[in-house]
């Protein structure tokens, strides 16, 4: 195995910091996130999962599409969109997962969405495999496991004095030239997965139960908040709006924003006019269960889960993906 | 089981048996430790219900999904609920704002015996962590303000001295360092609307701070956005804040909301001598600014 050492770590990130956007865990005032850092000292190397996943980098909660510019009857209308590489490191390896969750429908669908598309190109991902499961992790029982290399960029193991480094992808043996590694012998243990695992029922089961007492059961304590949507790696649904930002001397400027929206929040359905097709807490709960286990598998592939764990330990009602899909598959 | 856990599955199967309520709403133990609301229906489902420390939800929060029938034609469900001190204030203040109707309601009042068992589980986001929630070690009250029947037996405590030295802590710094203390904190909220969505006291039908046409804010996640909308929704609750906490056990970024949330209580009994939900009372913020025989 390729081996590194913490301090041969440290530099290379000091050094690719100052070449690009190096996005890695940080302690933020107690909070374990992933968050843009000026250097490595601002980098946490111990840590289990951060809070939110790291879909912020790719599908920013608020991303500016377009600038407008009106004066008079003109109109000009520019695209900006960050041209700088990105690097998210310390990626857990769910989140690399949930990426690849979110290509399978901005990237494989035609079109392709284009901002997402560009902030893919531009980002490597660097993982550092979780040396067990935490609390609420069920990532075995949906194809992952806590040192799965499948779709990051590189993946880093704690080893004894540093770190075992293992290039993915081509992306990934590029942006490891500047890493100082040597030879080692042997390869590095896989990390704990003991988790008891959590049986997935199939689409077509899901269906079945559409109409089950269920999705009363677990939806009816639901606040209709956004924190399971928000923690979430996969969840990907947001909104478009124009506004104005300044009005001065005859010109308006303006831009076109996308936001991140939650299927929970009441309002997500509600359509012109004012009718709101899914007006109830249990038929929205309903809604992001099956789009993760029934409507994305069928429609685009992966299943619409990671096995994360966030949004179990944060729903403030405890409404846990976990025992939801035991209830589906024991039906 | 708790003998107040007893008492209330007692209380629950009674009710439905008889046909006075069609759902009770209670906490049920959550399979992962600790305890979560529940709604029952079924005499035969009571025992679902338990009472412990890990019952701090404020439950209030879901009477506004009971106010229109099931089915149209139908009158709204008749509800039992499971309250505590802290929560039944709330009841007070959607009485006194029509929001329930007093003849729809069971209240299940249960005399609070925190904090002699301190330690437990707080429940849901903060689970595990064993410590006394700060509104229990604030909070004198032993006795719920509404209740049809009332479950053990109030403790006798001390009153307790409000003296406000939660908000020190903010109150003390000079004015810019105050906001950049409050711009930290709002920078980490993730604009998730759980404060708003757990608060007995939000129950607009459409928050101004999520219309559609954004005439007030946009719906970025940014910082502009989430200062404005957590001011606003403080200004919105004074006079009305029962101070549940509820807003500040939710917060996924673990926001001290309660400390705008009380600046405006300590601001409301100083200026009107009320405290929401003492009494069943409108907040006189609305009524009487102004008005002749106003403290102003």
């Amino acid at each position: 195995m390729k081996f590194t050492t913490l301090d041969d770590l440290r530099a290379w990130l000091d050094q690719l910091a100052q070449e690009m956007d190096l996005v890695a865990p940080r302690n933020v005032d107690g909070h374990v996130l992933y968050r843009p850092v000026a250097s490595s000292n601002e980098i946490l190397f111990d840590y289990e999962r951060p809070e939110l996943s790291a879909k912020d980098y790719l599908l920013p909660a608020t991303e500016i599409l377009l600038r407008i510019e009106k004066q008079g009857n003109e109109v000009t209308q520019e695209e900006v969109l960050p041209d700088r590489k990105q690097v998210i490191f310390g990626l857990r390896p769910c989140d690399a997962n949930g990426f690849a969750a979110i290509d399978a429908l901005f990237l494989e669908q035609d079109p392709s969405d284009r901002y997402y598309q560009h902030h893919r190109e531009r980002t490597v991902l660097v993982g550092l495999a979780c040396p067990q499961m935490w609390e609420g992790c069920f990532c075995t029982s949906v194809g992952g496991a806590p040192d799965d290399a499948a779709h990051l960029d590189v993946l880093l193991r704690a080893v004894d004095g540093g770190y075992a480094v293992e290039a993915v992808t081509e992306k990934g043996t590029a942006l490891l030239k500047g890493l100082k590694t040597k030879e080692r012998k042997g390869d590095p243990p896989p990390s704990a997965a003991d988790a008891e695992l959590v049986e997935v029922a199939d689409p077509a089961r899901w269906r079945q139960l559409f109409e089950d007492k269920l999705w009363m059961r677990h939806g009816e304590r639901c606040l209709s908040c956004r924190i399971c949507t928000y923690v979430c790696p996969t969840c990907r649904c947001f909104d478009v709006t124009d506004r104005v930002v300044a009005e001065r001397g005859g010109v308006t400027r303006s831009e076109r924003i996308r936001a991140w929206d939650a299927c929970t929040s009441t309002n997500y359905r509600r359509a012109a006019g004012g009718h709101n097709s899914r007006p109830t807490k249990p038929g929205r709960i309903r809604n992001r269960f099956f789009c993760k286990f029934c409507y994305y598998p069928e429609d685009f592939g992966p299943l619409g889960c990671v096995g994360c764990g966030r949004c179990i330990v944060s729903c403030p009602v405890d409404i846990d993906i976990t025992e939801v899909m035991r209830d589906v598959a024991a039906r | 089981l708790s003998e107040i856990g007893k008492e209330i599955q007692h209380k629950a199967r009674e009710l439905l048996e008889t046909g006075q309520v069609d759902c009770v709403i209670g906490y049920e133990a959550s399979p992962r430790g600790g305890a979560r609301p529940a709604f029952v229906y079924e005499p035969d489902d009571a025992d679902r219900l338990i009472w412990n420390t890990a019952c701090v939800h404020n439950l209030v929060t879901y009477l506004h999904d009971k106010k229109k029938p099931r089915k149209r034609g139908e009158e709204p469900p008749r509800v039992g609920i499971v309250v505590k001190p802290c929560d039944s204030r709330a009841i007070n203040v959607l009485l006194a704002e029509k929001q329930i109707e007093r003849e729809r309601l069971y209240v299940i009042g249960v005399a609070c015996d925190f904090p002699p068992k301190v330690g437990g589980d707080r429940g849901g986001a903060q689970s595990g962590t064993g410590e006394l929630p700060a509104r229990c070690a604030r909070c004198g009250d032993r006795t719920p303000v509404v209740y049809d029947v009332l479950l053990g037996e109030p403790p006798e405590v001390a009153p307790v001295e409000e003296d406000y030295a939660d908000l020190a802590r903010v109150e003390d710094l000079p004015p810019a360092e105050r906001l950049a203390f409050w711009l930290r904190e709002f920078d980490r909220c993730i604009r998730c609307y759980a404060c708003r969505q757990v608060c007995p006291g939000c129950y607009c039908t459409t928050c101004m701070f999520e219309r559609d046409d954004g005439l007030w804010v946009d719906m970025g996640i940014e910082l502009p956005q989430k200062h404005v909308f957590h001011l606003g929704r403080a200004l919105h609750l004074a006079g009305r804040c029962v101070e549940c906490d509820e807003c500040e056990r939710v917060c996924p970024m673990e926001l001290p909301l309660s400390l705008l949330n009380r600046r405006l209580v300590r601001e409301v009994e100083t200026l009107y001598d009320h405290r929401a939900g003492r009494e069943e009372a409108l907040t006189p913020l609305l009524f009487e600014l102004g008005e002749e025989g106003s403290p102003l």
